[in-house]
């Protein structure tokens, strides 16, 4: 058929043998649409020929041998055969099938490299080409093998057990371009202020670590301590008014507002802890004893417990004569933070010295004894929904905000802060806890629990934030820096939802002054 | 071949644990290419990966109960292969579930230093070997392994993970089910489990060829390449 063509008819001679053996071959019908050469192809289904039977034999070959050594390609070739034919005489007849077909041979070498496996194909087409000569020699099968860039010694195994069903129908396409995690809820994504609801000054702020300066009465009035002043600034109308002004020779060293919001304690730096009426503008009284600064303050009731830089925390019944009721004595260095829980049967205590002391208000010596802190702990806040948390931050060595089930002394939580704690504040609307911070970050950050993922920050100051308020509608937070600046931020607004004064919680509320339902601040 | 010998001779001193080390660091690499491929040519669905953080990349790996342990009893039997250095070859071959035929086929040949001159025993003369030299992979083989650090190893490998990333930009959209096979290459001397089993090498025929980037360590080589079917040719 194709020998009509003068090329192949050319070559008829040296391929047909090759060809018939393929043919015998059990291998073959898949080999022959790997070997895409045309001609090879073509000549699969052309009826056997008389030549086909005058070469079948293997003496035919023999007489070959000699030709193809002269048709051979190089000097190389020639110098090779002779070296094989002394010591194998099997391996020279691989080195001319290959001469036989430089086609195929070049065509089989390519493949092998792109394609190993057609290469294997083809090896295995080689050896049973050869096979009549020598089918069982394992130095020439390894040798054209080898030719063809495989090893022989070499098996392709396949793991048998059927991967399994995708169990739902793929669309590939729907894939690209799309969202790891998907798109969450506009209206349910945490959205946090970038700006300031309103920005106050405060000259002359103490820039003291220890201090705590700024409180925001159930009445929806903050009161500030710049320097030897208190200004009581009421959010609902705006106004400011100058409560007091200590005499020279002292300072503002703490405040906080009581439980109704009509009187604030102030502690001053020599030790005295005054009482003052806020609508009245003048002071209540006075409770003295105090051998050094009171820097922290806080309210149960009738019952006000103040920290002093001795270490020393005194309770002050504020109803009678003989104030100081008791006191807690554990600390060895100043006492900053002071939080009482909310029903009143706990109060925990941070200080100088790196403690935090959880105390049962029965009892004079401390239930739990912390010294997991490494710097000093001025932030404390127990946790309005689950009375027993309570939540405390360290200051620049330390960094870290942990979390304490009050009840066990067990620590249930840790967040690495990275910067200095100074405040934190646990929002009433949202699971989740506001931390401000100083060196190095001066930010505030929004942390939600208990997943203690951070849901954002913000970065409101220049300088460190030295304390922090919450409005008593919880949605709003009051931030006071060493830049001088004390600013009101939204951090809790909450959206789509009426602000009830369900949110707020009764003890807030104990006052008995109605609360806002929607909180103004002008 | 000269340098072929060289390496091959200083290769026993290498100390095995670092053998080991590398062929854990290998196996590794397998078992995210095979999740990512799974992953980026749609063979199981999106929801059924998970980001994790490796190579410095967000990886994609299987949380669906079947694949994962489908895969670890391939990675399983793959790391002790591994650690014997038997295996040459590990292709992924993904293949409809139509026809049955192999539309896409992912091969990772593995080379490993020192190994290919010992391990070959009786492949022939010296002579022999001197055509076998410029045929095939195995003259690559004899580049000397340079020192690497484990950072320089990981870019490599990231730069591969980011290819069969990047790859389903020029690679055909699989139409229909698919579902994958794995395959080695074993030395004929390598134990083999019943689970594994003699097959053909699973080409795809009429293929497009791209050879990706490749990563080595100390003992290790491994190169990849794609290969997938035309769709428009026949």
């Amino acid at each position: 058929m194709n020998f009509n063509t003068p090329v192949k008819s050319r070559r008829s001679a040296h391929c047909t043998p090759r060809q018939s053996r393929l043919d015998s071959s059990p291998l073959t019908p898949r080999h022959y649409g790997q070997l895409s050469s045309s001609f090879i192809g073509s000549r699969r289904n052309s009826p056997k020929t008389s030549i086909h039977k005058q070469i079948g034999s293997p003496l035919r070959l023999d007489t070959y041998l000699p030709e193809t050594t002269l048709v051979g390609t190089g000097p190389s070739s020639a110098a090779n055969t002779p070296k094989r034919v002394a010591k194998k005489q099997l391996f020279r007849s691989s080195v001319q099938a290959d001469r036989f077909i430089p086609s195929r041979n070049s065509s089989s070498t390519t493949m092998s490299k792109l394609e190993g496996d057609n290469g294997r194909a083809n090896a295995s087409s080689c050896s049973t080409s050869s096979g009549s000569i020598a089918s069982n020699s394992y130095d020439y099968q390894s040798s054209v093998a080898e030719a063809c860039g495989f090893a022989l010694n070499q098996r392709i195994l396949a793991f048998k057990p059927e991967a399994p069903q995708s169990k739902k129908p793929i669309d590939l396409r729907s894939q690209y371009n799309r969202p790891l995690k998907p798109a969450v809820n506009a209206q349910l994504r945490r959205r946090l202020p970038t700006n300031a609801e309103r920005i106050l000054d405060a000259p002359g702020i103490r820039d003291d670590y220890y201090l705590n300066l700024l409180d925001w009465s159930c009445n929806n009035q903050v009161a500030i301590g710049l320097d030897r002043d208190l200004y009581v600034w009421n959010a609902e109308s705006g106004t400011v008014s100058s409560l007091l002004r200590t005499t020279p020779d002292t300072y503002i060293s703490g405040l906080k507002w009581s439980g109704d919001g009509a009187y604030v304690a102030v502690g001053l730096s020599d030790g005295d802890v005054q009482i003052w009426d806020v609508e009245e503008g003048e002071k209540v009284r006075s409770m003295a004893g105090h051998a050094a600064r009171v820097g922290v303050m806080s309210w149960d009731r009738h019952i006000l417990s103040s920290g002093c830089r001795d270490g020393s925390i005194w309770n002050h019944d504020v109803r009678i004569a003989q104030h100081k009721v008791s006191e807690y004595v554990n600390h060895e260095a100043e006492v900053c933070g002071l939080q009482w829980r909310s029903d009143g049967s706990q109060l925990a205590s941070g200080g100088n010295d790196n403690l935090v002391n959880i105390w049962d208000a029965r009892s004079s010596t401390p239930k739990f004894t912390k010294t997991n802190h490494k710097a000093a702990v001025k932030a404390l806040a127990w946790c309005p929904w689950q009375m027993n948390l309570l939540a405390t931050g360290g200051g620049t060595f330390d960094k870290q905000i942990h979390f304490w089930n009050g009840t066990t002394g067990a620590r249930v939580n840790t967040i690495d802060a990275g910067s200095q704690v100074t405040s934190l504040q646990w929002s009433t609307s949202y699971k989740e806890i506001v931390s401000s911070h100083g060196y190095p970050d001066n930010n505030l950050s929004i942390w939600s629990y208990p997943t203690l993922v951070k849901n954002g920050e913000i970065q409101g100051h220049d300088t460190r934030i030295l304390g922090s308020a919450l409005s008593p509608d919880g949605s709003t937070l009051a931030t006071v820096a060493s830049d001088e600046n004390l600013k009101f931020w939204k951090v809790f607004e909450q959206i789509g939802k009426k602000v009830s004064s369900a949110v707020m919680g009764g003890s807030l509320a104990s006052g008995g002054k109605d609360i806002a339902k929607v909180m103004m601040i002008r | 071949m000269a340098p072929a010998q060289g390496s091959s001779t200083s290769g026993p001193t290498r100390s095995k644990l670092s053998l080991k080390g590398s062929s854990k660091l290998v196996s590794e690499f397998f078992e995210y290419s095979i999740n990512s491929i799974l992953f980026q040519r749609g063979i199981y669905p999106p929801e059924d990966f998970q980001v994790v953080k490796k190579y410095g990349l967000n990886m994609l790996v299987s949380v669906d109960e079947d694949v994962k342990s489908y895969i670890r009893r391939i990675m399983a039997q793959l790391n002790k292969w591994m650690g014997g250095s038997k295996i040459s070859k590990l292709v992924v071959a993904i293949v409809s579930q139509d026809t049955a035929e192999v539309v896409e086929r992912w091969q990772f040949d593995i080379e490993v230093f020192g190994r290919t001159a010992s391990s070959k025993k009786s492949a022939g003369s010296p002579a022999n070997k001197e055509n076998s030299a410029p045929v095939g992979a195995k003259g690559r083989a004899v580049d000397a392994p340079t020192d690497k650090t484990i950072d320089e190893i990981q870019q490599e490998i990231q730069a591969i993970i980011r290819q069969i990333t990047a790859s389903v930009t020029f690679l055909p959209v699989l139409e229909g089910r698919h579902s994958f096979n794995v395959l080695v290459y074993a030395d004929g001397d390598a134990q083999v489990p019943a689970e594994w089993i003699d097959s053909d090498p699973k080409e795809v025929q009429n293929a497009e060829q791209v050879k990706l980037r490749s990563f080595s360590t100390a003992s290790h080589r491994v190169d990849t390449m794609v290969a997938y079917r035309l769709g428009t040719v026949e």
